[in-house]
């Protein structure tokens, strides 16, 4: 009795995570101007639709941009920040990382109010520079969370051996510890890359009509209305995440990620 | 602020010196990019709403430089903001127990689950992590507008004569806040059921537990880590959230959150929303104290 009701909660569970995402891809195909679920007869004109209009692929290309510089000023910040943490003794890595992953703790509403005060008072008018300041912010934690984890790996052996061949400091950093963290900082990257794709709250605040991210567009359209040319845009966006966890298990396997 | 309190191995150092003979000035010319960002991004924004959850609102100047705790007496005092203090508190502890009950018997399954259906569980459960939030709410949207598909389907079958009121309210910010946090609890739980001893298990039932006896009396206390976890996880998520609320809430249900952005932007009453941010950041803090307090490590 226990475990028959354990498991109808669990498939109900599944369902409501599912479901909701099911009808929107659903809901695309639909020939009526307004959504409906089950669609009425089929057709691609949303997608045609969301091509040209709505400024959607500018926004694809707005978020894209953000993203690359968000991982440009990411990487700046972040390599030199985890290759001192990893400098530091035992004591200090741990004060400063804990200081480094203090943003994680601050609400994206709450940072984003702050940064756009100080944008105001500044009298900048470059909402770009706000929206990547704002990106990299929420994400250089993540990144260099990934990247120390990368150079724990890295025996001290490896660094004193090339000391004592007479390498000097610089040296050891560029031409052993740098290449041999080039994968973390791959995936921390990749990392960076989702987040900032994916940010809202943040970007809320910078958002103008020249510069507008693809998640800030879709935001404005449904504040309004549920047009089926969203259901188009969120089916391609419910697809490549679906796309990329698939992708990502044939990969790493998340089920291995969480067995001990 | 999704992944800010999940719980991840810090002190992993191998070494306790690290590098060898540390050049001091190496070390501080190396994280000086981070501190200036910091101090110019993070600090200097937060020291100025501090500043201005001091001053006092003035409908002709925005402010005016009266320092003092007006803001955050008016907030502790008035019933509108205890209230909106209490609806938020209410959210979260909502949100987190439906997460909780829901998210328990799916973890145990996943875990229990095959080679084959393992992986497809756990795609299934990540999936809408990665669908961003103004899709997933728009989803909601659909399904639980007054013309939308669940009104619709139910008058279709003649269930219901009038919409039912599941648009702007509770129900719908708790409906699409559930949504948004099930993935985090699920793979909470799911990170510590995989680590526990299944010995157990059989040897409790050798001595004769029933299902039931299993479940109260030994899988969930062995949980505990995982639960404390996952609800400090939902609720903070929840507090903080900001898309859901706004757009599943409209103009009838708030948040603290949805009270700061309207502060700021439409009415323009900028102390208050500054003061606002602190009591936010405050119940944030309080719970991960709690919660530190409540799961420290023995």
């Amino acid at each position: 009795m226990v475990n028959r009701i354990i498991s109808v909660i669990a498939w109900l569970s599944i369902v409501f995570l599912i479901a909701p995402l099911l009808v929107i891809v659903g809901s695309s195909f639909t020939e009526t101007d307004f959504v409906t679920f089950p669609p009425r007869g089929f057709t691609l004109r949303w997608y045609a639709e969301a091509m040209v209009a709505g400024g959607f692929v500018d926004a694809f290309f707005d978020s894209l941009m953000i993203a690359a510089a968000t991982m440009t000023g990411v990487a700046l910040i972040g390599i030199p920040s985890a290759l001192g943490l990893r400098m530091g003794s035992t004591r200090t890595q741990t004060i400063l990382r804990s200081m480094i992953m203090a943003p994680l703790t601050l609400p994206a509403i709450v940072s984003g109010i702050a940064l756009l005060q100080v944008y105001y008072a500044s009298g900048l008018d470059a909402p770009f520079v706000g929206i990547v300041v704002g990106h990299i912010l929420i994400t250089v934690p993540f990144f260099i969370r990934t990247v120390t984890a990368g150079l724990e790996s890295v025996p001290n052996s490896i660094l004193e051996a090339a000391e004592s061949l007479g390498a000097s400091r610089a040296r050891v950093l560029f031409r052993v510890l740098l290449p041999s963290i080039i994968p973390s900082i791959g995936a921390g990257l990749a990392f960076v890359f989702i987040l900032s794709f994916d940010e809202v709250t943040m970007s809320i605040f910078f958002s103008n009509p020249e510069i507008m991210p693809l998640p800030i567009r879709i935001y404005n359209y449904i504040e309004f209305s549920v047009e089926p040319v969203i259901a188009a845009i969120s089916t391609i966006l419910i697809l490549s995440a679906f796309v990329l966890v698939a992708l990502l298990q044939r990969v790493f396997g998340i089920d291995r990620a969480f067995a001990k | 602020m999704t992944m800010a309190t999940q719980q991840h191995p810090t002190s992993h150092a191998r070494s306790s010196k690290g590098m060898r003979n540390p050049p001091r000035g190496r070390m501080s010319t190396l994280l000086s990019p981070i501190a200036t960002f910091y101090a110019l991004f993070l600090l200097l924004p937060y020291f100025y709403i501090f500043w201005l959850s001091l001053t006092r609102y003035s409908s002709t100047q925005l402010y005016v430089p009266d320092l003092g705790l007006h803001n955050y007496i008016r907030i502790l005092t008035d019933s509108y903001y205890l209230g909106l203090l209490a609806q938020t508190i209410g959210l979260g502890l909502f949100v987190m127990s439906v997460t909780l009950l829901l998210g328990y018997p799916l973890a145990m399954r996943i875990v229990a689950a095959g080679k084959t259906a393992k992986p497809i569980l756990l795609i299934l459960v990540m999936t809408p992590l990665l669908v961003n939030v103004v899709v997933r709410t728009y989803a909601w949207l659909v399904l639980l507008g007054d013309n939308g598909v669940i009104n619709k389907a139910l008058s279709g079958i003649g269930l219901i004569d009038a919409p039912l009121p599941i648009s702007g309210n509770f129900f719908s910010v708790a409906i699409g806040l559930v949504h948004l946090s099930l993935p985090l609890m699920v793979l909470s739980l799911v990170s510590v059921m995989e680590k526990l001893d299944k010995g157990l298990f059989e040897a409790g039932e050798s001595l004769g537990a029933g299902p039931m006896k299993m479940l109260v009396g030994v899988h969930i206390p062995l949980c505990m880590q995982g639960i404390g976890a996952g609800s400090l996880l939902v609720f903070c998520t929840v507090i903080s959230a900001f898309v859901t609320p706004q757009l599943l809430g409209g103009n009838r249900f708030s948040t603290i959150s949805t009270i700061i952005y309207q502060k700021f932007t439409f009415s323009m009453n900028w102390p208050v929303g500054a003061a606002l941010v602190f009591v936010l950041l405050s119940l944030n803090f309080a719970v991960i104290l709690l919660h530190s307090f409540m799961f420290r490590e023995k």
